[in-house]
């Protein structure tokens, strides 16, 4: 990206040089199409009031704020780098983890009842629910009662488990064996909720689950992941009997140190024979 | 009560009020979700035809959620006005949208008929009518309120600022504030939605806010919309909060899933009259949407919309300052894409306007729905031309705690200059002092953050 | 936990006066509980400020640490305080006393005594910055566009911070202080600091021990002496030229100030009326009270606006006792049997896309020379950088700590990485399952080469209270 940078603004001190000093065996720059990064989005107030104290405001929040407008309107980066991060957001909806991401971590896939990602959408409960297929196969291929088990799922963003599991899954692999916690086999649930734990709690029988699953996206992220984790999984859980770690990404919740982090919560749910809001954490 | 119709001798058979209310329902992935929307196009111009039939005593004398189940319909029950039902008691439901929608009916025709209706009427009367019909009869109506100033005059249009900051940072919250306030957003409140519920954490927030307004002297009132029992430890500990503020659900069940009750509720409002900041009469910031009920699994197979009016009628009891319906935040199982959520936004400030609800609209939208920016923009131009208290204003429409999209204060000065809507009256002095706006414009200052620096 | 309320102290040995306080700091989750824990100082409250006592010395250059202890413990027996309420709080030695001869084994003498981890800390520059904290002005740049210096003036010294928007821009401190010459109220000079006298010489002015100066004299001195302080704040007279008055600085050149605000002893004189006579002057055998009202009178010459200072003489004590303390980041891992950690030196390391092993190695090597005689554990290992790493690179990184360390330091047996990024748990816990040692690995503290660091008791198991100190004791 540097070297681009650089190349781009050769290029236009060539063409501010090649304006003022006009020659006639001049040759037109190469073009190289237009490059943005996010500094090329940025925009500013073109007079502030306070002028240092205008990137202290931007540099507290993560906010689109000190963006300046034309009339009552935005200007035209900062409403096209809006929709462009809505429609990587969008994008990661409608994503789906390529099989052989999965492979790299042993993962076998399996799915829900979800259908499609318009029947997903639109009935949360059915994504709670394993296909019999898929009881089936995870009866066959899994350890049955382990003290912990792993589940990965895509949840509403695929690009959330391409982005940060080759990070947190072996930092959670990790904290398990320095917690000397064993582990059972994992999976990966395709088109998986949140509650989908239940289901595989009642088949598994697992001590204590962790599920890694893509969040619903937003603008500052479309590739953020969640850990739900859960003290014996089964039907009738509530939610307030789970603890989740929430916005997991390179740039929210460190990735690397989430994943370090559940094996503590693991043991700690194992020590007090619960989880959710009565563990203390 | 009529419960079959016949429309050109096709038959349509309804199980009782609560299945007519449901399927008169415009197509709503929530009533499907919960299994009770129509089956069909036709089925559902069927139950609309039977509704608009029925009288407004059909509607009464069949209750959805019988008052000794629950509270919320009990509190509806007792708060009707008898003689002024009386006389409005044979009206069909065509009739009340007829009324509502003529000519020789004024706010003041409104605010008596109000007093005779149950928040299912309101309900009733929203679903056999258009988008245009709910903008009309709304844009009658005039709710005016005062915590600190006043808000809700007709020809205005106030803006919530929602400086949010995924860590609750102090010096994040205040940039976006400055930001709102450079735009001449934060008329209707100063409205911080926090990351960490706790009374410490509240306070903090609270008194920020607080020393800015002193310090700007600011003509607005401020709020952290942490749960209501946060918000009471925090004002024990001494912290300035001119409202309160809860979600509020429309059965007894949703509301114990929030963590509330009706006993909690006037807890609170008589700690917010005696420790409060504010002289108020109007104290209080509700938000509802369509789909919590369900949610939370406590919708007695009533349909959104119902559900929804009736968190009106619950509203109505605390004498709110401002309520508004975060109409496109829950999720495509409620409100599957825009024409859902446009529609859902018109009938929520329609059928609270109806009962007297200074109502606002967070018109927005979450990643995964089938909805954008332009769609916004559409449905708060809608209801800037139905009389929409306020809206919500965040920078550039992102939330960047909450991770969803509502509107900016762009948008907001927008709707104003499109429409010819002012600033409230108070906040558009103050910002023609500050030099930001000038003859219903803003002036080459505005959106300048670095002003409040 | 959702908050907890910690007693931190603090202990000021100046060069003429000694203060002590008690304060309350709230810890709090400043986390949601969806995120990792993370906590903070939320809210500081000083609870006890004890009154000022003239410092006890022995003779000139010595302080008399008996009568000093037996003070500080009737001050502890007062506000009904035992050593194990304390769980944080520093001793700070002010102005010219920390060159007296036995400051520094006071200092530690005073930290180890004072409660489980109250630490020892000193340097002008540090002082400045807690007095500016301590006086109110820090708090009150964060409301104003203006920069703002607090002059904080002592017996020995005067430290000056300039603060804006709550951040800190520079420090610089002066030989200025209202101790620097003593005398009688004859006018009879009795002593002359030797830090003043290189000024006095580039002044030409005469002041000798046994002189007897007139008011109208003293007068033109310390008016002289406030007129270059403040014109090397505005501006009007380079650092450079005056060296001969300037302690230390952080920068050759301040920025521009707006507003100042003066504390310290000699801040707080300033309130009252000016010395009228000799014997006015000489209230405490020394040149204090003329110093006030002349520096208030210059100050008018100038284009500053005055700010009032929130505290005067104890700003530094009260800054000492609530600023110095952070608290570790979100998610560590510690051995709790290792803590306290007390004055580990820091040897730093920056992570960038350059070769790290090589520059582990240069910062081992460097650390080697510096502190080998610590065998058990030689120093702590800063990381710093901005970069972003995979658990595949983060492990690499253990490995190649792991085999320098045993490589360079055979003895060693504790582990101990301050890393600046949020990534303390999973450094540590590879830490931990890749090498032989015992780890304390903790984030989201900033440190630079050659600090000094404190490491407290945890406070659970996920947080521990740290003292970063600027200054190398010898």
């Amino acid at each position: 990206m540097k070297e681009k940078q650089i190349e781009l603004i050769v290029q236009k001190v060539m063409e501010q040089l090649q304006a003022k000093f006009p020659s006639e065996n001049r040759v037109d720059p190469v073009d190289k199409g237009l490059i943005f990064t996010e500094r090329d989005w940025e925009t500013s107030i073109p007079k502030p009031a306070f002028q240092e104290g205008a990137a202290d405001l931007t540099a507290s929040t993560p906010a689109r704020i000190g963006v300046w407008r034309t009339g009552t309107r935005p200007l035209t980066k900062t409403m096209l780098k809006l929709q462009f991060d809505h429609a990587a957001a969008i994008d990661a909806v409608g994503g789906e983890v390529l099989e052989n991401y999965l492979q790299e971590f042993e993962l076998f896939t399996v799915e829900t009842c979800y259908e499609n990602k318009e029947v997903y959408l639109k009935r949360p409960d059915k994504g709670r629910v394993l296909t019999d297929a898929a009881v089936q196969t995870i009866k066959e291929r899994c350890q049955h009662r382990p003290q912990a088990q792993i589940v990965v799922s895509d949840g509403l963003s695929a690009s959330a488990v391409e982005t940060n599991l080759k990070d947190v899954y072996p930092a959670l692999l990790d904290s398990l064996k320095l917690s000397n916690l064993t582990c059972g086999t994992p999976f990966f649930v395709k088109g998986g909720r949140v509650a989908c734990m239940d289901h595989i709690g009642e088949i598994l029988e697992p001590e204590v689950l962790v599920l890694l699953i893509g969040e619903r996206p937003g603008l500052v992220s479309a590739s953020s992941m969640s850990a739900y984790m859960c003290y014996r999984p089964r039907k009738g859980i509530v939610e307030s009997d789970r603890n989740v770690i929430s916005n997991i990404h390179p740039l929210g919740t460190p990735p690397v140190e989430a994943g370090a982090h559940i094996g503590t919560v693991l043991q700690k749910m194992l020590e007090q024979k619960t989880s959710g809001v009565k563990l203390e954490l | 009560m009529k419960s079959s119709i016949t429309l050109l001798n096709k038959t349509y058979q309804f199980r009782d009020l609560k299945d007519i209310l449901a399927k008169a329902n415009e197509e709503k992935s929530g009533d499907q979700l919960a299994g009770i929307a129509a089956n069909d196009a036709q089925e559902r111009l069927a139950a609309r035809h039977l509704l608009s039939e029925l009288t407004l005593s059909d509607i009464r004398n069949n209750p959805v959620l019988p008052p000794e189940e629950d509270e919320v319909s009990r509190l509806i029950e007792e708060s009707i006005n008898e003689k002024i039902y009386q006389s409005i008691a044979n009206w069909t439901v065509s009739e009340l949208r007829e009324t509502l929608l003529s000519d020789n009916t004024t706010n003041i025709e409104i605010s008596r008929i109000r007093r005779g209706l149950t928040s299912e009427m309101a309900a009733a009367a929203a679903k056999i009518m258009s988008n245009l019909d709910l903008i009309q009869a709304a844009s009658k109506i005039e709710v005016v309120t005062q915590c600190n100033y006043p808000i809700g005059h007709k020809g205005t249009l106030a803006g919530r600022a929602q400086p949010n900051h995924p860590t609750d940072s102090i010096q994040g919250i205040k940039a976006s504030l400055y930001e709102a306030l450079s735009y001449g957003i934060g008329d209707a409140v100063i409205g911080i939605n926090p990351v960490i519920d706790t009374a410490e954490s509240v306070k903090q927030i609270l008194q920020m806010t607080r020393e800015e307004i002193d310090r700007f002297q600011i003509p607005t009132q401020n709020c952290v919309l942490a749960h209501v029992t946060t918000q009471m430890r925090a004002i024990k500990n001494g912290a300035p909060s001119d409202l309160l503020f809860q979600s509020l659900t429309g059965t007894e069940a949703g509301n114990k899933a929030f963590g509330i009750s009706i006993d909690l509720l006037n807890e609170a409002n008589e700690l917010i009259q005696k420790e409060g900041t504010s002289h108020g009469p109007n104290l209080w910031y509700f938000e509802t949407g369509q789909g919590s009920e369900l949610s939370s699994d406590a919708h007695h197979d009533i349909d959104q919309v119902t559900l929804e009016s009736r968190c009106y009628g619950l509203a109505k009891k605390y004498k709110p300052f401002i309520v508004n319906t975060v109409v496109g935040f829950i999720g495509p199982e409620y409100l599957y894409n825009s024409k859902q959520v446009i529609r859902a936004g018109l009938e929520d400030h329609f059928m609270g306007k109806l009962q007297g609800i200074p109502m606002g609209v967070d018109v927005c939208y979450t990643n995964h729905m089938k909805a954008d920016q332009n769609d916004m923009e559409n449905l708060a131009i809608l209801l800037g031309s139905a009389g929409v208290n306020f809206l919500i204003g965040v920078p550039m429409a992102d939330d960047c705690m909450l991770n969803y999209q509502s509107t900016s204060f762009h948008d907001i000065a927008s709707v104003r200059s499109v429409l010819g809507l002012r600033p409230a009256p108070y906040f558009e002095k103050w910002l023609e002092k500050l030099g930001i706006f000038e003859n219903g414009r803003l002036t080459e200052r505005a959106g300048d953050p670095t002003i409040f620096i | 936990m959702s908050t907890v309320v910690i007693k931190s102290v603090g202990i000021d040995i100046g060069t003429s006066t000694s203060k002590f306080m008690m304060s309350e700091l709230t810890l709090g989750r400043v986390s949601s509980n969806f995120s990792l824990p993370q906590f903070d100082i939320i809210q500081r409250k000083v609870t006890y400020v004890s009154e000022i006592i003239s410092t006890p010395l022995k003779n000139e250059e010595e302080i008399d640490l008996p009568l000093l202890v037996s003070w500080l413990e009737k001050e502890y027996q007062q506000v009904g305080l035992t050593l194990s309420d304390i769980k944080s709080g520093a001793v700070i030695i002010t102005g010219e006393t920390a060159i007296k001869k036995n400051a520094d084994a006071l200092i530690h003498y005073l930290a180890e005594r004072s409660g489980d981890f109250v630490v020892a800390i000193a340097g002008a520059s540090l002082e400045a910055v807690l007095a500016g904290k301590g006086s109110g002005a820090a708090r009150h740049s964060q409301s104003s566009r203006a920069a703002i210096a607090n002059i904080d003036i002592g017996g020995g010294t005067a430290n000056v911070v300039v603060f804006q928007q709550g951040k800190v821009l520079e420090t610089i401190t002066f030989h200025v202080g209202g101790r620097l010459i003593e005398m009688n109220s004859l006018g009879e000079v009795l002593t002359v600091s030797p830090s003043l006298k290189p000024w006095l010489f580039f002044k030409k002015f005469q002041v000798e021990k046994g002189m007897r100066l007139s008011l109208p004299k003293l007068v033109e001195i310390t008016s002289a002496l406030c007129g270059d302080l403040l014109d090397v704040l505005a501006g009007g007279k380079s650092i450079s030229s005056l060296e001969c008055l300037v302690h230390s600085t952080s920068c050759p050149a301040l920025p521009r100030i707006h507003e100042v605000m003066v504390s310290g002893g000699v801040g707080r004189l300033a309130v009252e009326e000016p010395p009228a006579t000799l014997e006015d002057v000489a209230k405490f055998n020394d040149i204090g009270p003329l110093l006030a009202s002349e520096l208030m009178k210059a100050v008018k010459r100038y284009h500053f606006t005055v700010v009032e200072a929130a505290q005067t003489s104890s700003a530094t004590v009260i800054g000492a006792g609530t600023q110095t303390t952070k608290l570790s980041g979100a998610t560590i891992l510690i051995q709790p049997e290792l803590l306290p950690l007390r004055n580990v030196p820091v040897v730093k390391a920056a992570l960038t896309e350059m070769d790290f092993e090589e520059q582990i190695e240069q910062v081992f090597l460097k650390g080697k020379e510096w502190f080998e005689g610590n065998d058990h554990l030689p120093f702590a290992i800063g990381l710093g950088g901005t970069l972003y790493l995979s658990y595949v690179k983060l492990k690499e990184v253990a490995d190649i700590i792991g085999e320098l360390y045993a490589m360079n330091f055979p003895l060693a047996e504790v582990l101990a990485v301050v890393c600046e990024n949020d990534m303390a748990k999973a450094l540590g816990q590879a830490l931990r399952l890749q090498t032989n040692y015992q780890v304390i690995c903790i984030d989201q503290i900033g440190i630079e080469h050659g600090d000094y660091i404190d490491i407290g008791a945890p406070l659970n198991d996920e947080l521990v209270p740290v003292v970063v100190k600027t200054l190398a004791f010898s």
